[in-house]
Formats: structure tokens, C-alpha cells, sequence
């Protein structure tokens, strides 16, 4: 009866031990989990039959592997080529009608649309003749108003509705519907040209240089609640020009502390990179180095600021170090731990850490 | 020892700069940056196309989890924010697109294989009346292994579309379990699970078939 129990002990010990043999053969187990095994087999005939075979099945596999061949990635990529440029063009297709049509969300609605199309028409037909009579003064009205760089002598465009100056833009409501960019080269300022929608469209033309383009440019970064992230990725792009100028720097670091996209705080910090070593950029490189949710933004910080180290753009003191020391040894990400120790190396006094 | 740590220190620090690098790739494709995007699937689709092949043996229906999968990325990207790897990422969105693609087919009565007759003067094997020719056949494969091989394509296709989903991407793929559970949404446990189970199915038909 002990014997009979014993084997049956012995059976169910192989049960249990038949999907650690799987795993194990699939090099799946712990250190401690494959000692354990192998103590067993060390007195099952049956379990290290039961292992061979597995290790023998699993070394066969691949030989039954199929490898994609050459024609058929090249046709696959070719493929994704194809349906990349259909997709490219129905998106520009699809804001185009979007201009002229209401969103397709609404067409599954029948009732709602109809009841829109009332209240546009209402609308219209109600305010239509108010805007009428009230037109825009000014010489030439019905184009849009261009603001111009005045950058020389040679280049001085008057403005057509305020004399030699600036015209005032209402920044409240008016929306940057697209910002178009021509380089130039020679290292000149890239040309900008941002299409505003308010109440009569209009354009703003100019270098970064230019104060209303400015103006537009930075009031996108300081409500970026209020515009697309592909606009405001723009507009940090068009102002790292000027990160020195103290209202660009200002903005960025707000973007930086502030902008639900972590793509555009990305752009944010790499713009902050070579900006005069203030004290706001160095405290927004470390706050977002602590505190930012997204491994890559604090990957971007901590490379920023070993850039500007390297570049003698930063001087450590007590605080920088004792952020570098917290994030060694607890930020999540192994890259930034070890981009930390580098940068106390770097920056620190000579000390064991 | 000390050689060993050194090594391994600049293996860490050479995939942690990899990283920097890729990041750098799908911020300018998430910016629209098409070449960028380009160079995000050239350097996985390889492997992509590789797991939809060993899931289907199509090329057809893997050209069509190829494409699918690539173009929920394009649209989807915008969405990624970088709190796993972009492999990661990728494989949870091709595992997706295949899962789905397997349960098509199960449901399917033309991918039911016929029972094979038997010819006169012996039998024929049912994979050699397919007209799909095997895209990536390799004439130095052991007549042993080809032979193995279409025991395992029979035999997976008694699996569940999980199982072979788990099965494929840990012996062909050559993931770690714990990556497969990431990729599919699921814990660990529950991949040792199916990766038994499907293990055991396996070895259960070809013993039925010698």
C-alpha cells in the first residue's frame, strides 16, 4: 500500500513537473524554478525521457520556419507604398471638403443634421445681411492684410492700412488655420507665412524676425489648448531661432511645463538646447527631467543637459546634483539612470556615489 | 569577470543610444516625416511578414496582415506615447491583425482541409495538392524536416488562434513569453498557459500521425 502510494506520489509529481519540462525546454524558467527541475530528473528515468523529447521537438522547429523571400517583401513594400500615397491623398481630399461640408460624424444622424442645416440657414439668413452692411474700410478690403519684414532700406513695403507700422491683430479670435514656411537659403531666416481664420480671413507674412509673426507665434504656445499639435509643433520648430530673445525662451519653457503633447514637448526641449543658461531653462530642464510622465521627454532633458554640460553652457550646484543623484537611482528608464551618473560624473565634485 | 561587466556596459549603453535613435525616428514620422516612418517599417517588417507567413502560409493573406498592420501604425501614431518600445508597440498592433485574421479563417468552409484520397499506388499528401507554392522553399531542407514541417502545419492548424499566435512568435519569433504577454495584452501566466496547451495538442497530433 506504501508502495502503491508512493507511485502514485511519483505520478503525480511527473504531472505536475510535465509543464515546467516545457518551459524548460523552452528556456523559460528561472534559475531557481530549472534547479528545482533538475533535482527531479536527477531520480526520474520517466521526466528526463519526457525532457529529451521536448528538447528534440523544439530543436526541429526551425527547420519547418518559412523566411519570407526577397520578391515578397519587395512586393509588400511596394504594397505599403501605395496605400501610404491613397491615404495621403484622401486626407488632403478629406480637409478639403471639410471646408464645404459638414463632418462625416453628422451624416449617420439624420435628425441632427436637418435640424443643423435649419439653424445654419437661420443664420444666415439673419446675420447675413447685418455683415453685408457692414463692410471692412480700407482700400483694398477684399484681399487679405499682409504684414511685411522690414529688414533694410532696400526692403521697406509700406502697409497698406497703418502707416510704416504694425497691424494690430486680434489674437483672441483670430485661429492659425495653416502655417506655410519657404526657406531661403544663404542662412537667411526662412520665410513664414501663417493663414489666420477670424472673421475675414488674412495672412501674416514675415521672417521669425517679423513682431507680428512673432506675436502669432508665440500666442500659439502660450494656448495650446486652442490649437492642433502639428501647429504648435510649428510654431516651436520656427521660433528655436530665437530661443536667446527672453519672451521665446519664456514660451518654451512654458510648452515644456506645460503642453499636453509630449511630441511637442519634445520640440520644446530640443529648442531650449544652446539657449543662454538662465535660470528658467536650466530649473525647466530639471523639472521636466523629474517630473514629466513620458520616457522620452525626460530622455530629451537629461541629453539636453549633458549637451549644454559638455558645452560649459551649464554650472552644476547642489540642487542639479541632487536631482541627477534622485534620478540614478529611480527613474524608471535604465538609459536615463545611466545618463544621470554620467552627467554627476561629469559635473559633480569627485565623490563615491 | 571585470571584461564581462565592461561588455556588457557598452552592449546597455550601445542599445540605450539605439533607442535615443528610434525615438528620434517616430517623433519626425509622428511630425509627418514619411522617410522617417519608411525607415520605422524597414527595419521591422521583415519579421513582421515573417510571423504573418509562418501564421497563414499564404503569401497572399500575409501581404494583406503586412499591409493592415503597417497602416494602423501610419494612422494610429499619433497615438503612441512612448511608455513601451516601439516594437513593443508594433507587435501588439500585428498580433491584433493577425488574431483577427486567424478567427476569419477558422470560420471560413474553403479553409477546411479536405480528408485526402487516396490515389492509386499510394497516397497523396494533402499539401501537395495545393497550388499555393510554399514562397520561401529551400532546397537544402532536409527531406526530413519538409516532411516535419507539413506534420507541423497540419497540426498547428488544430490550434486555437491564441495558441498559434503564442506558439509562432516564442519558436519562431524567438520572443521571451513575457514580451508575448506585453504584445498581447495578457499576463505571463496565461502565455505559459496557452504555450502548454498548444504544446501538448502538437505533440498529441504527430504522435497520432506517425
Amino acid at each position: 500500500m506504501l508502495q502503491d502510494r508512493n507511485q502514485n506520489n511519483s505520478n503525480q509529481a511527473c504531472g505536475d513537473f510535465e509543464e515546467r519540462l516545457v518551459l524548460l525546454a523552452a528556456g523559460e524558467l528561472t534559475p531557481d524554478e530549472a534547479a528545482d527541475v533538475a533535482d527531479h530528473l536527477a531520480h526520474c528515468a520517466r521526466c528526463s525521457t519526457a525532457l529529451e523529447c521536448e528538447q528534440e521537438f523544439v530543436a526541429l522547429l526551425p527547420q519547418t520556419r518559412i523566411e519570407p523571400d526577397a520578391a515578397l517583401l519587395a512586393s509588400c513594400r511596394s504594397g505599403l507604398e501605395d496605400a501610404l500615397d491613397l491615404q495621403e491623398e484622401r486626407s488632403w481630399a478629406r480637409r478639403i471638403a471639410n471646408i464645404f461640408v459638414p463632418a462625416g460624424g453628422l451624416t449617420p444622424r439624420p435628425a441632427w443634421s436637418a435640424a443643423l442645416l435649419v439653424m445654419i440657414g437661420f443664420s444666415v439668413g439673419i446675420l447675413g445681411p447685418r455683415l453685408l452692411q457692414h463692410p471692412r474700410t480700407g482700400p483694398d478690403s477684399s484681399k487679405s492684410i499682409v504684414s511685411t519684414e522690414t529688414t533694410g532700406p532696400g526692403n521697406i513695403t509700406p502697409d497698406p492700412v497703418t502707416e510704416g507700422g504694425v497691424m494690430p491683430i486680434d489674437l483672441h479670435s483670430a485661429q492659425v488655420a495653416g502655417i506655410n514656411v519657404m526657406r531661403s537659403g544663404g542662412g537667411e531666416p526662412p520665410q513664414i507665412e501663417l493663414q489666420m481664420k477670424a472673421r475675414q480671413p488674412f495672412r501674416v507674412q514675415g521672417t521669425v524676425n517679423n513682431p507680428d509673426v512673432k506675436g502669432v507665434l508665440l500666442n500659439i504656445l502660450r494656448n495650446s489648448d486652442r490649437f492642433d499639435p502639428d501647429v504648435r509643433l510649428d510654431a516651436v520648430d520656427l521660433l528655436r531661432a530665437k530661443n536667446n530673445d527672453p519672451e521665446v525662451r519664456s514660451a518654451l519653457c512654458h510648452v515644456v511645463h506645460t503642453d499636453s503633447n509630449a511630441a511637442v514637448r519634445l520640440k520644446a526641449l530640443e529648442a531650449l538646447n544652446g539657449a543662454e543658461p538662465q535660470d528658467l531653462v536650466r530649473q525647466t530642464l530639471l523639472d521636466a527631467l523629474v517630473d514629466d510622465r513620458n520616457p522620452g521627454v525626460r530622455v530629451e532633458a537629461i541629453n539636453t543637459l549633458r549637451s549644454m554640460a559638455a558645452q560649459g553652457k551649464v554650472v552644476s550646484d547642489d540642487h542639479m546634483l541632487a536631482v541627477l543623484r534622485d534620478r540614478m537611482q529611480k527613474d524608471p528608464n535604465t538609459y536615463i539612470r545611466l545618463q544621470s551618473a554620467a552627467a554627476i560624473r561629469d559635473l559633480g565634485p569627485s565623490e563615491k556615489f | 569577470m571585470g571584461m564581462s561587466v565592461a561588455l556588457d556596459g557598452v552592449a546597455r549603453q550601445a542599445a540605450a543610444a539605439k533607442l535615443v535613435e528610434e525615438q528620434g525616428l517616430v517623433r519626425s514620422a509622428q511630425a509627418g516625416d514619411r522617410l522617417a516612418f519608411e525607415e520605422l517599417v524597414h527595419r521591422y517588417d521583415r519579421e513582421v511578414l515573417r510571423l504573418a507567413l509562418n501564421l497563414v502560409h499564404r503569401s497572399e493573406d500575409a501581404r494583406d496582415i503586412y499591409q493592415e498592420s503597417f497602416m494602423r501604425v501610419y494612422k494610429n501614431l499619433h497615438r503612441f506615447r512612448f511608455e513601451c518600445s516601439f516594437y513593443t508597440w508594433l507587435y501588439r498592433i500585428v498580433t491584433n491583425v493577425a488574431l483577427d485574421h486567424l478567427r476569419r479563417r477558422t470560420s471560413r468552409r474553403e479553409d477546411q482541409a479536405p480528408v485526402p484520397e487516396e490515389a492509386e499506388g499510394g497516397t497523396r499528401d494533402f499539401f501537395d495538392r495545393q497550388p499555393e507554392v510554399r514562397p520561401a522553399a529551400n532546397p537544402e531542407r532536409s527531406l526530413l524536416g519538409q516532411e516535419l514541417g507539413q506534420h507541423i502545419s497540419a497540426a498547428l492548424k488544430r490550434l486555437s488562434p491564441r495558441e498559434r499566435m503564442v506558439f509562432e512568435m516564442k519558436h519562431y519569433q524567438g520572443l521571451k513569453l513575457r514580451a508575448i504577454g506585453d504584445m498581447l495584452g495578457t499576463s505571463e501566466e496565461t502565455v505559459k498557459n496557452s504555450l502548454f496547451r498548444a504544446t501538448r495538442k502538437l505533440r498529441a497530433s504527430l504522435d497520432c500521425m506517425r
